[in-house]
């Protein structure tokens, strides 16, 4: 085992103006974002006022009107979507994640390369079929059908996530299970589940984030009952006229959960986002 | 204990995994098996959603192939895909680089810029979108106030022939530098602290340090944070659909937004399957390429 590296030591003034030249950068790289943030508090008058004042008379009126209007029922769908897909993924992939990394077949190298592909094809090659095959099955603009085909990607990134994880659980601890005269069921019922529960967490939060984050599929497959809050921003861009103040502050109501939970997971974010191509 | 008891707990092992692993991949092949089986079958009919006759027709099966030959705006936007790319995948790897180096060091300040950096890439895609359409927009953003305080006459830069793609690629690079800056830091940490102080005691610079010891050793690292970022590039939706629409004319318009449009905006899903069948192709060898890199289909052991 290496020495993990410790942190470079340059001379006090040099690191001073390392971290100054970090703020600096991070404030411009935000600045966008801050924005965007400010925007949804103002009122149409204050958007388009340059230079802007930075003590601006702050109005909750956007999301007031967002809330009374049809953009509740698209969040709420966006809610329920995000939550049974990342559930029904969790239940499905979770026994194959343990039994990947238990279980060394000749088959896993095709295994892997499938899921990897399944999580980075690009969305319109399911599309095209779901689309058509939706039509005659009538899922199309259905919840459900935003569930399954959320499955595609949410049903790797489980399998992915957890196997790793599943890899550094010493087999020893289901192995005195065993001996002790469980069977393999409870093995994992009862020794691996229970350990999980970090990893199962991260996973969960990242399936819930693509679920919620998707705007292609619910492009395609939604129009007005099954429609998800993305989708629904951008209409306030095409049919009403730019309502700049509701754009923000849809935009807005978007982001919030997903600063949240990704702060929470924020050391698994590589990991989901390239299936633990780096152990880090 | 090689008993037949340890022969049958064997296989009651192996019935366990099997079943553990049979609903996944039973999933799995029903929701993108598949479905890539049907968006192959259909790339062979000239299926237009306006003419239901076009569904099952296979009379001439490589009709859609032959227009991806002959079809010059589908060329086009493979030129303009490839521009997108290798721009994103080049700004995105230096960015993050320089980020990660400049942040690679142990205190409690740089410990939360790190999570402050990585806003814009857990940021919704369309919100990221709408961001950049209110920084694009020259009545309500900041960026053009700036520019007209300074006295400069700069043109709305989305539907400027000029600036069109640079604006998109400016906003994808944002969006995604902190990929890059994560995988470089990972890999950063990963460094043998023998490595570095062996060189400082040979009296190597700070600069020497970086380019002969830090730089070899984080390679591998940047190559696969590009492929991975050269495989998502290839997916550019919301930030094309938001802010230009693939104009103004086709510039840009990427091979992944032409295909949406052909099936679609035109109802041409027969052509629009072959485009993405390419598109599928060409992620599917690419991921294959990381698999091999990582070394992910050598973990039998």
């Amino acid at each position: 085992m290496t020495r993990k590296a410790r942190p470079r030591r340059g001379t006090r003034r040099d690191r001073i103006a390392m971290q100054a030249l970090a703020v600096l950068l991070a404030l411009l790289a935000l600045s966008p974002f801050l924005w965007l943030l400010l925007m949804s508090f103002k009122t149409n008058a204050e958007i388009f006022r340059f230079p802007p004042r930075l003590l601006f008379d702050a109005t909750l009126a956007n999301y007031a009107a967002l809330w009374t209007s049809e953009f509740r029922n698209s969040f709420a769908n966006s809610l329920i979507v995000g939550v049974v897909s990342t559930t029904l993924s969790l239940v499905i992939g979770v026994p194959a994640a343990y039994a990947l990394s238990r279980w060394t077949t000749r088959a896993s190298g095709t295994i892997t390369l499938w899921i990897l592909a399944s999580r980075m094809a690009p969305p319109i090659a399911f599309t095209i079929p779901y689309f058509l095959v939706y039509r005659h099955l009538e899922l199309l603009d259905t919840l459900t059908g935003l569930i399954i085909i959320y499955l595609t990607f949410n049903l790797s990134l489980v399998i992915w996530m957890m196997r790793p994880f599943y890899d550094q659980l010493p087999r020893s601890l289901e192995e005195a299970a065993w001996i002790d005269g469980a069977t393999m069921w409870q093995g994992f019922r009862r020794i691996i589940l229970p350990l999980s529960g970090p990893g199962l967490a991260a996973t969960a939060i990242l399936c819930f984030l693509f679920a919620w984050n998707d705007f292609f599929f619910a492009l395609i497959l939604t129009r007005t009952e099954a429609m998800t809050a993305p989708v629904a921003v951008v209409n306030f861009m095409n049919y009403e006229g730019w309502e700049w103040g509701r754009i923000a502050a849809g935009g807005t109501m978007i982001m919030l959960p997903v600063l949240v939970f990704s702060f929470v997971v924020r050391r698994y974010l590589v990991h989901g986002l390239t299936g633990g191509a780096l152990k880090g | 204990m090689k008993s037949s008891a340890a022969g049958g707990f064997r296989r009651s092992q192996h019935r366990f995994f099997a079943l553990c692993v049979a609903p996944s991949l039973a999933v799995l092949a029903l929701i993108t098996l598949l479905p890539s089986l049907y968006l192959l079958a259909t790339s062979f009919t000239p299926l237009n959603l306006t003419r239901p006759e076009t569904q099952w027709d296979f009379s001439q099966p490589f009709v859609s192939y032959g227009q991806l030959v002959s079809d010059s705006r589908l060329h086009n936007s493979v030129w303009v895909q490839i521009k997108l790319s290798f721009w994103t995948v080049v700004l995105q790897l230096l960015i993050g680089l320089g980020l990660a180096l400049l942040l690679n060091m142990r205190t409690r300040l740089l410990d939360a810029l790190r999570t402050v950096f990585l806003i814009p890439m857990v940021l919704p895609p369309i919100v990221v979108a709408i961001i950049w359409k209110v920084i694009y927009t020259p009545d309500i953003s900041p960026m053009h106030g700036i520019f007209r305080a300074l006295g400069w006459n700069v043109p709305a830069l989305i539907t400027d022939p000029d600036w069109a793609l640079t604006s998109i690629i400016i906003a994808d690079t944002w969006e995604w530098f902190p990929f890059t800056m994560l995988m470089v830091l990972a890999g950063l940490q990963m460094m043998p602290q023998e490595l570095l102080d062996a060189a400082k005691v040979d009296g190597a610079t700070p600069w020497q340090l970086t380019r002969y010891i830090t730089l070899p050793f984080i390679k591998g690292v940047l190559l696969v944070a590009g492929l991975f970022r050269l495989i998502d590039s290839i997916k550019a939706f919301p930030l094309i659909f938001i802010l230009t629409d693939g104009g103004p004319g086709n510039l840009t318009e990427v091979t992944n937004y032409y295909s949406y449009l052909q099936a679609f905006n035109f109802s041409y899903l027969g052509f629009s399957s072959a485009i993405t069948i390419a598109l599928l192709a060409a992620t599917i060898v690419l991921s294959w390429v990381i698999v091999r890199m990582v070394g992910w289909g050598a973990a039998v052991d």
